[in-house]
């Protein structure tokens, strides 16, 4: 599903984004990857969804070549993955159904399909019966929550969370952990990338943890330790 | 498809909206521009139309000696008529050149009394020449020269309207070397205008437009709507100029016509016949111009 093989990232002029990491994350995997603040952790999640390209080294995922992928393949392989990103937020002037009926619009969906998935992602992630407010009517976990449903519409093989829970107390955490787990239950690949130990801890599934952008341990059901 | 060209356009009338005034600003400038531009057109259709009006009051007065025969007169109009660059030969008779004269001195008793002392009359019958073009003047002067004609002709007087065309070719032709330059700038000042509204709306709709690329919108779909919006004012303000110019036109027509006694300029007629081709060129040169502009926007400020 995702393959790193020797790959490196320099960001120009010469800051170490991630230096020779090689791993390979099978279909269906829950991985955690930790890490200090400044160690790589973002520059390898941007890479799944190609923001980011390997200075050198080769990046697949899902049966796309990420060094060699053409710019009009680029949309396409996203559709396929989800992302659930720190500052990657919902536009305000739109309701919690046409911030998750965006996603569906710009990939040129019917408007069948659209009234169709979204209640459908919405019930998911349990906001059905807030469809119509707007996220400033929300609180943190269910802002993200409804960013969640938003990355499953096109119904992902990849889930890619940078740092989901960044910005909420336990509790929002928690619910948000544990839809994580539910749609990692249904088959997506989920990767999430975070600082929070607990959340680590309770898990129970693989961590990768980096340092100075190297892979340093690579543990099944593992701990946070640093 | 269908629905991707609805959003887009929805999109398109979305940035159109939030930057409103920055859009009022482009399309005024594009508008500017456009005047200039048809502020040249009229004028090259005014300056034609007011050449040929002098040209075609050039002409040749050739006076024959008192008492010539009327034969020789009738035998050089023919002549006169034969050659291609003549438009028209009018003969006037000693009779009628003698009223003429009365005529127009009708206020002045001395001329008069001193042309009856001479009792006879004193006027030869005269031609009146008129050419296609100001330049076949000189050739049909040098063909009266010829010894058939030379000694019956008392006089031929050329009223020199060469000095006015040029005058107005001179004129006309600095105002639009100037109009020309002010295009030019206006054109350049209007591009930059289309590159800061597309630089503007790019950096307004930044999170969309973050958000729209990790979805997994296409680039066409991201870029679109910034052309849309352009070619949007364009048509829009070719449509405000076209509908400026009319009634301009119209107005100005009735102006320009008694100017030139009456004679139809059809300035009118012109932009009614040929509207569709004019502002149809304009809009496209204008949106095609915009499109450059929001390309090198996009290819700044828009990383996909
Ligand atoms: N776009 C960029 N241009 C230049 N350097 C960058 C860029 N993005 C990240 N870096 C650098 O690459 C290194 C790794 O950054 P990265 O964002 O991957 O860290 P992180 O582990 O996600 O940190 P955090 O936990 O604070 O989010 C850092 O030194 C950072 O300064
Ligand atoms: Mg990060």
């Amino acid at each position: 599903m995702i393959r790193f093989k020797n790959v490196n990232k320099i960001y120009p002029p010469n800051v170490v984004g991630i230096r020779n990491v090689s791993l390979h994350i099978k279909p269906g995997e829950f991985v955690s990857i930790v890490g200090q603040s400044g160690q790589g952790k973002s520059t390898l999640a941007k890479m799944l969804f190609c923001e980011e390209r390997p200075t050198s080294g080769e990046v697949i995922i899902g049966g796309w070549d990420i060094t060699r992928i053409r710019e009009h393949d680029v949309p396409l392989l996203r559709r396929q993955i989800g992302v659930v990103f720190q500052d990657f937020k919902l536009l305000p002037q739109k309701t919690v159904f046409e911030n998750v009926a965006f996603a569906l619009e710009v990939a040129g969906e019917p408007i069948k399909r659209i009234r169709q998935v979204v209640p459908q992602v919405l019930r998911i992630v349990n906001l059905g019966e807030k469809i119509d407010r707007y996220p400033h009517q929300l609180s943190g976990g269910e802002q993200q929550r409804v960013v969640i449903a938003r990355s499953l519409v096109h119904r992902p093989k990849i889930l890619v969370a940078d740092e989901p829970t960044g910005n909420l107390d336990s509790v929002n955490t928690h619910e948000i952990m544990e839809l994580l787990k539910k749609i990692n239950e249904f088959g997506t690949t989920v990767v999430l990338v975070t600082h929070n130990r607990d959340v680590v801890n309770t898990l129970h599934k693989r961590v990768i943890t980096l340092e100075g952008g190297q892979v340093v341990a690579d543990v099944e059901r593992g701990k946070y330790r640093l | 498809m269908f629905v991707s060209i609805l959003r887009i356009t929805k999109f398109a009338g979305q940035n159109f909206w939030r930057n409103f005034w920055l859009s009022l600003i482009t399309i005024s400038m594009l508008v500017l521009t456009l005047l200039t531009i048809n502020v040249l057109l009229v004028l090259n259709l005014v300056t034609d139309k007011a050449i040929e009006y002098v040209e075609q009051r050039i002409e040749v007065s050739v006076y024959f000696n008192a008492g010539v025969e009327q034969e020789k007169v009738t035998n050089t109009a023919g002549y006169l008529r034969d050659l291609p660059q003549v438009r028209d030969v009018e003969t006037i008779t000693a009779a009628e050149a003698y009223d003429r004269f009365q005529v127009r001195h009708a206020g002045d008793t001395a001329i008069l009394t001193s042309l009856e002392e001479i009792g006879d009359n004193p006027f030869g019958p005269t031609l009146v020449v008129k050419a296609f073009s100001a330049n076949d003047f000189p050739f049909i002067l040098s063909a009266l020269d010829n010894p058939q004609f030379r000694d019956a002709i008392r006089d031929k007087d050329f009223s020199s309207y060469e000095e006015v065309i040029s005058r107005i070719r001179y004129t006309t032709d600095r105002i639009r070397l100037f109009g020309l330059g002010l295009s030019v700038i206006f054109l350049l000042i209007a591009m930059l205008i289309v590159f800061n509204t597309v630089r503007m709306g790019i950096f307004t709709h930044r999170e969309e437009i973050g958000i729209m690329k990790l979805v997994g919108a296409s680039n066409w779909f991201v870029r679109a709507p910034f052309l849309l919006e352009v070619i949007g004012y364009s048509l829009l303000s070719t449509v405000i100029m076209a509908a400026l110019m009319y009634p301009t036109i119209a107005f100005m027509e009735t102006r320009f016509d008694s100017y030139f006694d009456g004679q139809a300029t059809h300035l009118l007629q012109y932009f009614e016949m040929n509207g569709w081709m004019i502002f149809g060129a304009q809009f496209l040169a204008v949106a095609l111009i915009s499109m450059i502009a929001t390309g090198f926007a996009m290819r700044k400020y828009l990383k996909v």
